[in-house]
């Protein structure tokens, strides 16, 4: 564990509440402020090293770590599910560190931290979702320089953006881009919205609850503020659309939730699940008290 | 681990404080409560935790007039190890309205780093408030509130994405008008 002392007269261990020293807290705190106050402009911070690699969602468990209270009830999806290894690892990390409860519930949960999805359920004011975002910054691949593109978002410089968009029409006839697909920020800075299905946009703009997110490696955080508008790019003649698999869940039937395609039988057979697996048990449990009444 | 391990009450206390800041800069306009501390007088404890939770060695902090004691400058070296500053450097300033007057001495940011720029911690005092209309993000459609001068906001509005955010405190209440606010006076007289 990190910075332990010992108390003198019992042996008992003193811990840093939710992992993280003091000072790193500080100074996380004060970058996320910053971007609450700046909504989706990408806020530099020191990463501090965690006991897990890159990849596994250190800058999400960072801002975790700094806005976590004791009375938190914490969740932790990847890719709407809570039973998948990063989920279940980050969870008992705060379980260890932070003595937190946890839960599986999205609308029991205080703070929710969140690789790739959405929660299906409608988010509550004052409910922290935290994403953990492996590649901050939108421009990234029509810039590969930092210095170029803080210009770019300084200037509100995204022309180069939205002619990538229209190449896909051009090409595709629509715009390929599935997910991470970029959005604006209150009217004002590009933002990726973390690679999250481009269904799931919509549900940032004008959520009650605060979005943060946190970039480990590329030691960036973020945040879109309650009530916020939130617009996924798009062209006059091409306007966004929010397109999802057109089947039923094969467990509880919904048929507008975000679906993960699975192949149920050696010869190849498909079906389609919630990738929410709260939501699905929710609406399962609601599809058998209807057949109870 | 096993279960016999304690947190600091530093760090709890910490974690609380900051969530409140969090909710309170989330939701601009709204009145959020904090915590009782050990603190100066003339401080509030809504100001004091700010400085508390958020400062260290590398915050330049201005103390304005009647905040600019021993007593709060102590207070706050011991605490944070923040660095007592002018105007100009302040990442965070203290005191009551008038006496922050004039803003444009304070940093607002620049167009590649708009975070860089100075957080106003603005005690309860006497000030003449004016009834404003504010609205946008973490404001829902829209909310009344009394603001001082709100020209001086109106005009800090306008320099979005760069500008000042503020926070009101008053004993243990706190409220946020960041730089994102805008705002509108419903008051025909003025
Ligand atoms: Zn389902």
């Amino acid at each position: 564990m990190n910075d332990m002392s010992k108390d003198k007269n019992i042996d008992i261990q003193i811990y840093n509440f939710a992992y993280l020293d003091e000072n790193t807290k500080r100074m996380i705190r004060r970058a996320l402020l910053k971007a609450l106050c700046i909504p989706g402009y990408q806020v530099p911070f020191s990463s501090r090293e965690m006991p897990m690699p890159y990849g596994w969602g250190t800058g999400g468990i960072q801002v975790t770590s700094a806005c976590l209270i004791p009375k938190d009830v914490l969740k932790v999806i990847d890719q709407g599910a809570d039973d998948t290894t990063n989920a279940v690892s980050i969870r008992k990390f705060f379980q260890k560190t932070a003595n937190v409860a946890v839960t599986e519930k999205t609308s029991d949960a205080s703070l929710i931290q969140t690789r790739h999805r959405i929660p299906e359920t409608k988010l509550k004011e004052q409910q922290i979702l935290v994403y953990q975002v492996p590649i901050p910054e939108p421009l990234r691949f029509l810039e590969p320089r930092e210095t170029e593109t803080r210009k770019m978002h300084a200037l509100s410089e995204y022309g180069l953006m939205f002619v990538k968009l229209y190449e896909d029409i051009a090409k595709h006839g629509h715009i390929e881009t599935a997910y991470a697909y970029p959005v604006k920020t209150n009217g004002n800075y590009v933002t990726d919205p973390s690679p999250i299905p481009k269904f799931d946009n919509p549900k940032m703009n004008n959520n009650p609850a605060i979005q943060l997110f946190g970039a480990g490696r590329e030691q960036r955080i973020y945040a879109i503020p309650p009530y916020t508008n939130v617009k996924s790019l798009d062209f006059e003649d091409y306007p966004f659309e929010a397109m999802k698999a057109n089947f039923k869940c094969s467990i509880c039937g919904s048929s507008d939730s975000y679906l993960d395609e699975i192949i149920v039988s050696d010869d190849g057979k498909r079906s389609y699940i919630c990738s929410d697996t709260d939501y699905c048990k929710e609406q399962t449990q609601l599809n058998s008290k209807e057949e109870d009444q | 681990m096993e279960n016999n391990y304690h947190f600091s009450e530093e760090s709890i206390n910490s974690s609380i404080s900051f969530r409140s800041l969090v909710n309170a800069t989330s939701y601009p306009g709204r009145h959020f409560q904090i915590t009782k501390l050990k603190k100066p007088n003339i401080l509030s404890n809504a100001a004091a935790t700010i400085l508390i939770t958020l400062c260290d060695n590398e915050s330049n902090v201005y103390l304005s007039k009647d905040f600019s004691t021993d007593e709060v400058k102590d207070w706050l070296i011991f605490n944070t190890g923040a660095i007592v500053s002018d105007k100009q450097n302040a990442n965070f300033a203290v005191g009551d309205w008038e006496s922050l007057l004039p803003l444009d001495e304070f940093k607002t940011g620049v167009p590649e780093y708009p975070e860089r720029s100075a957080t106003l911690i603005i005690e309860e005092s006497n000030y003449k408030k004016i009834k404003c209309n504010i609205n946008g993000p973490g404001i829902k459609d829209k909310l009344q509130i009394e603001l001082p001068n709100p020209e001086l906001f109106i005009n800090n509005s306008h320099l979005y994405p760069l500008g000042l955010d503020f926070y009101f405190t008053n004993d243990l209440d706190i409220l946020s008008i960041p730089r994102s606010t805008k705002i509108s006076v419903t008051n025909s007289e003025y």
